[in-house]
């Protein structure tokens, strides 16, 4: 198996439920999702020679389900953006099914849309967190990347559900995954102006296409507006940069991760050994979580407030339409090549509202219209309408396959 | 000028839930080190805080007891900070929204007026890990403990309404006595479960206005906290008539030398909500089955004593001030024993005696039933005074009922007539100078005679029996 994917292999794969759902199926983790003894290093020299204690309840739950877990592929520093990132490419080139990706921006439909995937972010809070070692708590999960949403479905059964070890989940009934339904009709969906103006011109013509496309299959097209839309990409470096910090502040290098030489106490040494773990990207993001904490907290306050107003002014949308639709991104070279916070938030503005308000969304790949370089297509519904979005994708992918 | 101080005390008791706050690990900080651990409490990357219901519970019911409001909608703050003794970089407490507001406790003053101390707030907040320094040959090492990790805590941060050593002392009394009676705390400096830091200004009398305060720490017993307060306020008066200012900072009372110190200065990091401990909101049914555990609080339980059982009020707060106490005093009282006579045996015999044995009545083998029987016996007539203090003695190194002990010991009381009477004869024939004071008029000859005769019938002859024999035949 190919070592430019996986950054730890499973020789020994455990026995696997020949009953399960998922029997059958291969697929990959990232390194900062935890699997009992295997090198659990997220990416980062400040988990240098870490290995997980125990499984993650989605581990559990997976092998539950009968799927075989190949390994875990690489990812950037701690799950920020998508630099050396192949959980995608180890489902476009055929080594696995389906791909987690821990998904704190955007991170499985970008991932997606550069491979010709679907790409898929579950609601928040409906799939325990417990295992996997996050950077932004309040808005990060497991995302799905796969060939089709058939297989995004049977995945998101086998991992979704209460777990009592983690008591950041709502109480709530969670809705019955697994069954797309039989779509009969694609409903209203709402497409935010201010995202098309975000795009470029040549971006633009194709996304008006792929919506033509949509309304000629029976879905109304509504225009509405988002006027604050800017804001998310604000609010989201803000919130996202401060939880960072706090996540991090437990990478001390003291029972785990790289340790400097040469410090003449405790404090150097914390101070020598995070100055040498952490990368230019994520430092930065680090240094600027904590100006907002220890010198501006007013602002990391506003950006909470704004973040509560956004949530509001997306659930006010869904009262006229049933779907949003957006592009899923409008830079195309520089997905895998982000050198600073600037050129990450690039990559995602247009998938971080579904992170922000804990919203579902898929990216619903671009060749499904014929063009490799569209901006691709990004639904979005309310809060557990997970189901709604994947039989929506079903039912396209049917559409183009010829069998409606 | 004439000087008041103004004192306002920020109190950290330790819950004494089962388990510590957000894992299912043994609140148990003195047992073996690390021993009480798990990835959660270890802060391990990946894990997730787990808020434990019954540590709510335990925090309302001392909220409650010290009169606060509880709100219906708290949650938990990361307050930010480095060092060795929290790991994770952040101690989960509560900042923005705390568990409770505006309470007060009741204190009598210097002067025996009652006065209201005002409480600001009560919140919750983990306990961090523990060091220990200690030295390998000639290098010192730092060693974690992270049995206390993780442990329930809350802080109660009083009103500055407190104005000198005995009002803080008395405040921290009555603080203690409130959640000890709910049982949701210890409440003991010594024993590290209660800690106490005090903020303290001073002001020309009568001013209204707040002046910079210094923060003293590290007293470990309420007379220190008395010391370290009267300590502080001398410190700024000398200050202040020397034309100096005071300034803001932190210092450690020295308990060995009795001052205190300036520390170094302390870094106070920012509080961001946590976002994975979900905000805890409180329905009204749950908080009236919470209040619905409160038990009859002292303050009530005083009045009642004294009103049913007719003690003087200075033995109806001493019965009552500790809850356990207050059951088992009514257990003996319940079985027909006179309240006072019960006061009296609890106070004065059973609880010194306790005292040497280092017991409390969690612990000791004399239970309320085979004190009662004792006193009982005693009441009975089957007892001298003597030999129920014996017996109860007695009590202390055997299981075995007062009576068996009685039987076994030979403590009966011996009240046959015709022995007593040859007692006497004896004594009286052994002690002629004795007989004569007492028919020359010397009172006291008596007492002596008496004596005499119960260390003869080592101690169990029934005393009033020998007074009349002896009143006849010297009569």
């Amino acid at each position: 198996m190919n070592k430019e994917i996986f950054s730890y292999i499973d020789s020994k794969p455990s026995m696997v439920n020949k009953t399960g759902s998922l029997h059958g199926k291969s697929i990959s983790i990232q390194p900062n999702m935890s699997v009992r003894g295997w090198p659990t290093e997220a990416g980062s020299r400040a988990l240098e020679r870490f290995a997980a204690l125990e499984d993650a309840t989605v581990v559990e739950n997976l092998r539950t389900a009968g799927v075989t877990i190949k390994g875990s592929t690489h990812m950037s520093e701690l799950g920020f953006g998508l630099i050396g990132d192949t959980a995608a490419q180890a489902v476009a080139t055929g080594e696995v099914d389906v791909a987690l990706v821990t998904d704190s921006m955007g991170e499985a439909r970008i991932a997606a849309s550069s491979k010709n995937l679907f790409g898929f972010k579950p609601s928040f809070g409906i799939i325990s967190r417990y295992g996997l070692i996050g950077l932004i708590p309040s808005m990060e999960c497991y995302g799905i990347v796969a060939n089709t949403p058939l297989e995004i479905t049977i995945v998101l059964e086998a991992i979704a559900g209460t777990d009592d070890r983690d008591y950041s989940m709502p109480e709530e009934v969670i809705p019955d995954f697994g069954r797309l339904e039989d779509i009969k009709t694609l409903g209203t969906c709402g497409v935010v102006a201010e995202c098309v103006d975000m795009l470029e011109p040549s971006q633009s013509k194709a996304f008006s296409a792929a919506l033509s496309r949509l309304d000629e299959n029976g879905m109304a097209i509504q225009e509405v507006s988002l006027k604050d839309f800017d804001l998310f990409r604000v609010a989201h470096n803000v919130i996202g940069s401060v939880e960072a910090s706090s996540s991090c502040g437990k990478y001390d290098s003291v029972r785990y991760g790289h340790r400097a030489q040469s410090a003449r106490n405790w404090n150097e040494m914390y101070i020598k050994s995070r100055a040498e773990s952490f990368g230019l990207l994520v430092k930065t993001y680090l240094f600027q979580g904590a100006y907002y904490q220890f010198e501006d907290y007013g602002t990391f306050e506003n950006a909470c407030r704004i973040r509560a107003q956004l949530v509001r002014e997306m659930e006010a949308l869904y009262e006229t339409i049933d779907v949003l639709i957006l592009p899923t991104r409008r830079k195309n070279d520089t997905i895998y090549d982000t050198h600073s916070i600037d050129d990450v938030y690039d990559v995602f503005d247009l998938t971080l509202p579904a992170n922000m308000t804990g919203q579902p969304a898929i990216h619903i790949p671009g060749s499904f219209f014929g063009r490799e370089t569209d901006p691709g297509l990004q639904f979005m519904a309310p809060r557990l309408g997970d189901m709604r979005l994947l039989s929506v994708a079903d039912h396209l992918m049917k559409v183009r396959e010829g069998d409606i | 000028m004439d000087y008041e101080a103004v004192i306002g005390l920020e109190i950290h008791t330790q819950l004494n839930s089962e388990t510590k706050m957000f894992c299912s690990c043994p609140n148990r900080p003195g047992d073996e080190p690390n021993r009480n651990t798990c990835p959660i409490c270890l802060w391990m990357p990946g894990t997730i805080p787990k808020f434990s219901d019954q540590v709510l519970e335990k925090a309302t019911l001392a909220a409650m007891a010290l009169n606060c409001e509880i709100q219906k909608h708290n949650a938990f703050d990361q307050k930010v900070y480095y060092y060795p003794d929290l790991p994770k970089g952040f101690q989960l407490s509560q900042f923005h929204k705390p568990l409770a507001k505006n309470g007060w406790l009741e204190i009598m003053t210097e002067d025996g007026v009652p006065k209201k101390i005002g409480i600001r707030q009560v919140h919750m907040e983990e306990d961090v890990a523990k060091l220990i320094h200690e030295t390998e040959g000639r290098t010192p090492i730092s060693l974690v403990d992270f049995n206390r990790a993780g442990t329930p805590l809350i802080e109660i941060v009083s009103e500055p309404d407190i104005r000198s050593p005995y009002e803080a002392m008395e405040y921290i009394k009555a603080l203690r006595t409130q959640i000890r009676y709910v049982g949701s705390a210890d409440c003991s400096m010594e024993q590290g479960t209660m800690r106490v830091d005090a903020n303290i200004s001073i002001r020309p009398k009568g001013s209204d206005q707040f002046n910079t305060k210094v923060e003293v720490k590290n007293m470990n017993s309420i007379h220190n906290v008395g010391d370290a307060i009267a300590y502080e306020i001398n410190r700024q008066m000398g200050r202040l008539s020397a034309g100096e200012s005071i300034v803001l900072h932190t210092r450690l009372w020295d308990p060995e030398k009795s001052i205190t110190a300036p520390m170094r200065g302390k870094f106070e990091g920012p509080c961001i909500p946590d976002p994975s401990v979900p905000q805890i909101v409180i329905s009204d049914e749950w908080l009236e089955n919470i209040r619905s555990q409160l038990p009859e609080m002292p303050g009530r339980k005083v009045e009642r004593f004294v009103r049913e059982y007719g003690l003087p009020h200075d033995e109806g707060v001493l019965m009552s001030m500790e809850k356990d106490l207050s059951e088992y005093f009514e257990a003996v009282v319940q079985e027909g024993i006179s309240p006072r006579t019960a006061v009296h045996w609890i106070a004065s015999q059973l609880m010194p005696a306790m005292r040497e044995r280092n017991q409390t009545l969690s612990n000791t083998p004399v239970s309320s039933d085979r004190l009662t029987e004792l006193i009982a016996m005693l009441e009975r007539d089957e007892i001298n005074a003597k030999s129920a203090k014996d017996v109860m003695l007695k009590l202390f190194e055997t299981d075995e009922r007062p009576d068996v002990i009685v039987k076994k010991y030979g403590f009966k009381q011996v009240s046959d007539m015709n022995e007593l009477e040859v007692l006497v004869d004896t004594i009286l024939s052994a002690n002629p100078d004795a007989v004569d004071d007492f028919k020359n008029g010397v009172a006291k000859a008596m007492g002596f005679l008496i004596g005499q005769a119960m260390q003869a019938s080592q101690g169990k002859a029934n005393p009033k029996l020998i007074r009349d024999i002896l009143m006849t035949k010297l009569g």
